[in-house]
């Protein structure tokens, strides 16, 4: 998985549309896509990163909207881990269930630092993580359902 | 006082009675006349005393007093088919702040057939009201902001514990990036911490759930294979201060990563206990292995862990003994 699909200098996100279509075709055929979604520069950062590190191939957006548009631009997209306190039209209650409803086979991860959220308030299915995670139960998480990245 | 004396003569006692009762109080008939009304209900309600016996409630005033309601409800005191007890009532009023009442009434049987008298009673309760109200708005607001504070605390030790993490990731050294991996299992340590204290109220940490969830991320973290490797926890069901958790979870985060790290070398399989048992003021820490012990000769340079152990220690008054089990190694903390 080129470094591409990731991100580079913390906010530009790569799209379908932007890569070339040897980069789309690349991903296509490798590595199970995860969409990590948060506000937060270095968390969002450091999330690629670990993602990245265990074998997955990874997209990011900076907020709820964002997101929307990656998956209304592709197909390929299995995992979306994702921040609740975000700003924009939607924090990530509302994008869990937007999700859950539009594109319903994709897994859901949620992280938040608000102590107060429970697991009912999301869609059935939802895993929810309070701030800060450990990094092993995110990846241990994403295998469970997805399975291991090289399988 | 002016009295009304529709049929029958009451009792000058019970006149005298109502007259002059601190709480406003109405003395009526059956049919909700007015034969008496407290002096303080005059005052509290701006009703000319002059005019009031012989009137009907609703009459009362600029009719403030005629509430369907509260006349179906005396009339039913009257029956004997209801209570008002506790009675909660708005009074609207014109050109007059309107009033929040709690009204109690009882019929007075005195033994006179189809004589029904019933009293009244009305508190004002608006200003009580209004202090409660603004009491919850202050307690609301008060948790709102906690919530707040609580929120930006966790994103920070959210950046902290990436950052950390993705140091220990891209550093070349070995050595280096366990000590980026011990640092942060110092900040999840604290951390958990303070997930706990925003669910328990009191600012007192429950310190089985708490030491439980921090061994099992240690071993998730560390422990490349959990069947080989595990990490019991025998914990007493004790709350203590933030402060006191804080500690005991620094010190039992060092000293199993210190026993994770030297206890079993070349993937040895074995058991690392951790046991908390506390009684009245007294309490007993133990973390103990049954890895490969100490080592033979002269002890090595303490390092930053040992450190942070006997200074966590210092903290909370406890001493500590480090033995070699044979095998492994035994740390008991022990405060009296």
């Amino acid at each position: 998985m080129p470094a591409q699909t990731g991100i580079r200098d913390g906010d530009a996100v790569f799209t379908w549309q932007n890569i070339t279509k040897g980069q789309q075709a690349t991903m296509l055929q490798a590595k199970p896509v995860i969409l990590v979604v948060e506000d937060q520069s270095v968390i969002r950062m450091c999330a690629v990163e670990l993602i990245m590190e265990s074998g997955f191939a990874v997209l990011a957006a900076g907020n709820a909207d964002e997101a929307i548009s990656i998956l209304e631009a592709r197909s390929d997209v299995k995992l979306v881990f994702t921040d609740v306190d975000m700003p924009g039209t939607m924090d990530g209650i509302r994008l869990a269930h937007s999700i859950r409803d539009r594109w319903p086979s994709i897994a859901l991860l949620v992280t938040s630092g608000k102590t107060i959220l429970a697991e009912s308030q999301f869609p059935a299915g939802v895993r929810l993580f309070p701030k800060p995670y450990a990094d092993q139960s995110i990846i241990d998480a994403i295998i469970a359902l997805l399975g291991e990245p090289n399988a | 006082m002016t009295l009304f004396t529709p049929t029958y003569v009451e009792a000058a006692s019970t006149l005298a009675v109502v007259a002059a009762s601190h709480e406003p109080l109405l003395f009526l008939t059956g049919d909700l006349r007015v034969i008496a009304a407290s002096a303080s209900f005059c005052q509290a309600f701006r009703i000319d005393p002059a005019v009031v016996p012989g009137r009907t409630l609703a009459a009362l005033g600029s009719g403030e007093w005629s509430l369907p309601q509260l006349s179906s409800l005396l009339k039913a005191t009257a029956s004997g088919s209801a209570m008002i007890e506790a009675y909660e009532m708005t009074l609207f009023r014109k050109d007059q702040p309107t009033l929040f009442l709690l009204l109690n009434a009882r019929k007075l049987d005195d033994g006179v057939e189809g004589r029904v008298r019933l009293l009244l009673a009305i508190t004002d309760i608006t200003a009580a009201r209004e202090e409660s109200r603004q009491k919850d708005e202050l307690i609301r607001e008060k948790a709102i902001l906690l919530h707040e504070v609580q929120h930006r605390v966790a994103n920070s030790l959210q950046i902290i514990a990436s950052v950390l993490m993705q140091s220990a990731r891209m550093v070349q050294s070995v050595e280096a990036r366990v000590h980026l991996q011990d640092a942060h299992h110092r900040v999840m340590s604290i951390a958990a911490v303070q997930r706990h204290l925003s669910i328990m109220p009191a600012g007192e940490v429950p310190l089985r759930p708490y030491l439980i969830q921090l061994c099992e991320s240690l071993g998730a973290s560390m422990i490349y294979d959990q069947r080989q490797l595990s990490i019991i926890t025998v914990i007493d069901d004790a709350c203590v201060s933030a402060n006191a958790s804080v500690s005991l979870g620094l010190i039992v985060t060092e000293l199993v990563i210190n026993s994770l790290k030297h206890g079993f070398p070349d993937r040895r399989p074995g058991t690392i206990h951790v046991t908390y048992r506390a009684q009245g003021t007294q309490w007993v820490l133990t973390v103990g292995d049954n890895g490969v012990g100490m080592p033979d000769g002269p002890a090595p340079k303490p390092g930053l862990g040992t450190g942070i152990v006997e200074a966590l220690a210092g903290q909370l008054d406890a001493a500590i003994t480090i033995t070699d089990a044979k095998p492994g190694v035994l740390v008991i903390l022990k405060h009296d």
